[in-house]
């Protein structure tokens, strides 16, 4: 036996070409390295501090593994008690889904030890209908895209202009 | 210009309608699309209608009522809508394609998303579950086919026959969200799957409430779906622990055991869906399972035997059934002759159809 599918039997369309020029450009892809994430979401602002993640110590490069098309990172909260260490998860998250291709799969983890509550915190961050869910939330969205306004500095300082 | 067809977000779940020649998607989008189709081989697909709801996020699940003329619809808005069609016709007369539908109802009750709903076999129950950690059981009082129009100072108000359901019980047996509930084929038994790694079987007490008879325990993850075999006698479940597990059904004088007599793992991902359906592999087989989730893989296997001794053969297995993205449900063709026919829908914003073919 084998499944089948006929090219009719795709119930969509659309008219968006841009759309398919993107699913057309992931057939080649483009590799992809460990410094690469790193730069995407060490300049995330933590939630409470005006530093970021990079600052923090919360990622490092090091802490960053891929394989295949799978991305795992995995970060170390400030300290074990750390209540806002799920929505940092999340940051990195949408950080990761607007940025990486597609074709990624994101597995994002606490560092083992590091949290009290590490397996509730690795299984939210990781339940793809929660995350869906969180993001359907305008208050959660709001803070996470204040954590996300300096994710582009990629590491770099800015100085601040005095105007 | 073409007019937009499809969904234009995730899509979640399909349902094939019992009776008529239908398939229901909902999706991320906030739209229920249904497609017609023929009884062909191959059969053909095209857009019947879209629904675009009421539902202020994502739909979640959809479920048809075993006559087909009703929908259910649960949302991440934490509600329930009740979809029928508008025009007073006979079922047996209405073309499926051109159905206009209307939500009779909206089950308000849940204090936060909801994540799957069900109709009992007979059609007579409704269930839902959440992330609130309850399941709810409402009983199906029969649609009034008319509409009250209340005159007012502003004009006549339209009163929605809102009342055609009411709530028999709020179950609080699991510590953590819900993630879906599934009826049994010709019982009102109840079994839903959770995020704390849990599966919990209820039943009605005639002198009483719903309670929980069962609490299985066995996936190390959590339980992300449930499927009924055909015949009642089994279920399967799938997780985000990698495995699809089967369960059977040990009646005793003092009520029912369900043991995990099989654990199959063949998935990389979490394992999002599975759906039993009879299958075409004749009389000695309890039909076919197929799987999928997270690694966008399909799988299906023939199980065959009798009791706890059954056989697991796997049929066919497909890899990115949505290209690079996760395959999020999967379901078999409900039509006779078309047992072979299965929907999936993925992150892709698109709904497939897939035949199991002999080669």
């Amino acid at each position: 036996f084998r499944l089948g599918n006929r090219d009719q039997f795709i119930l969509w369309e659309d008219e968006d070409k841009d759309y398919v020029l993107r699913d057309t450009m992931e057939d080649e892809p483009e590799p992809i390295d460990e410094q690469e994430v790193f730069d995407l979401i060490r300049s995330i602002s933590d939630p409470e501090h005006p530093l970021s993640l990079e600052q923090l110590a919360v990622i490092s490069a090091s802490q960053i593994k891929i394989l295949q098309n799978t991305v795992h990172v995995e970060f170390t909260p400030t300290v074990p008690h750390c209540g806002l260490s799920t929505l940092i998860g999340l940051s990195m998250r949408v950080r990761l889904l607007r940025s990486l291709p597609n074709r990624f799969k994101i597995d994002i983890k606490v560092k083992p030890g590091s949290h009290n509550s590490e397996n509730a915190v690795n299984k939210q961050l990781n339940d793809k209908e929660r995350v869906a869910a969180a993001l359907e939330n305008s208050a959660l969205i709001e803070v996470v895209e204040r954590c996300l306004s300096t994710a582009n500095r990629r590491g770099s300082v800015v100085i601040e202009s005095n105007e | 210009m073409r007019s937009h067809v499809g969904h234009t977000d995730v899509v979640w779940q399909t349902a094939w309608n019992p009776t008529k020649p239908l398939l229901a998607s909902c999706s991320a989008d906030k739209t229920v699309q249904l497609y017609s189709y023929t009884f062909t081989s191959p059969p053909l697909f095209s857009v019947a209608t879209n629904i675009s709801t009421d539902h202020t996020r994502t739909v979640r699940s959809v479920a048809w009522a075993p006559s087909g003329k009703a929908l259910a619809t649960a949302s991440f808005d934490s509600n329930i809508s009740i979809w029928e069609p508008s025009r007073d016709e006979s079922w047996e007369d209405i073309d499926a394609e051109h159905i206009e539908w209307e939500c009779v109802g909206t089950l308000e009750g849940h204090e936060t998303e909801c994540k799957s709903v069900a109709y009992s076999s007979d059609g007579t129950l409704l269930a839902s579950c959440s992330r609130d950690k309850t399941v709810w059981i409402w009983e199906g009082v029969s649609t009034p086919k008319f509409i009250l129009f209340i005159p007012t100072s502003k004009g006549k108000i339209l009163v929605q026959p809102d009342a055609e359901f009411e709530c028999l019980g709020v179950l609080m047996h699991h510590t953590q969200d819900i993630k879906h509930v599934a009826w049994h084929p010709k019982e009102q038994i109840l079994a839903s799957a959770s995020y704390d790694d849990t599966i919990n079987l209820y039943v009605d007490d005639p002198d009483d409430d719903w309670y929980p008879v069962a609490k299985l325990i066995g996936h190390t993850s959590t339980v992300w779906c449930i499927s009924w075999s055909p015949c009642g006698n089994y279920f399967t479940s799938s997780s985000d622990d990698l495995t699809v597990r089967i369960w059977i059904r040990v009646k005793e004088t003092r009520g029912d055991r369900w043991d995990c007599i099989k654990i199959l793992k063949e998935h990389e991902r979490p394992i999002y869906s599975v759906t039993w359906g009879k299958g075409q592999s004749g009389k000695d087989s309890l039909g076919w399972i197929a799987s999928t989730g997270g690694d966008g893989k399909i799988i299906v296997w023939n199980i065959m035997g009798k009791g706890a001794d059954i056989e697991t053969i796997k049929l066919a297995s497909l890899e990115a059934s949505h290209g690079v993205s996760d395959t999020n449900s999967v379901s078999w063709c409900l039509h006779e002759g078309m047992e072979n026919i299965l929907a999936s829908a993925g992150d892709d914003h698109t709904v497939r159809i897939w035949e199991v073919i002999p080669v």
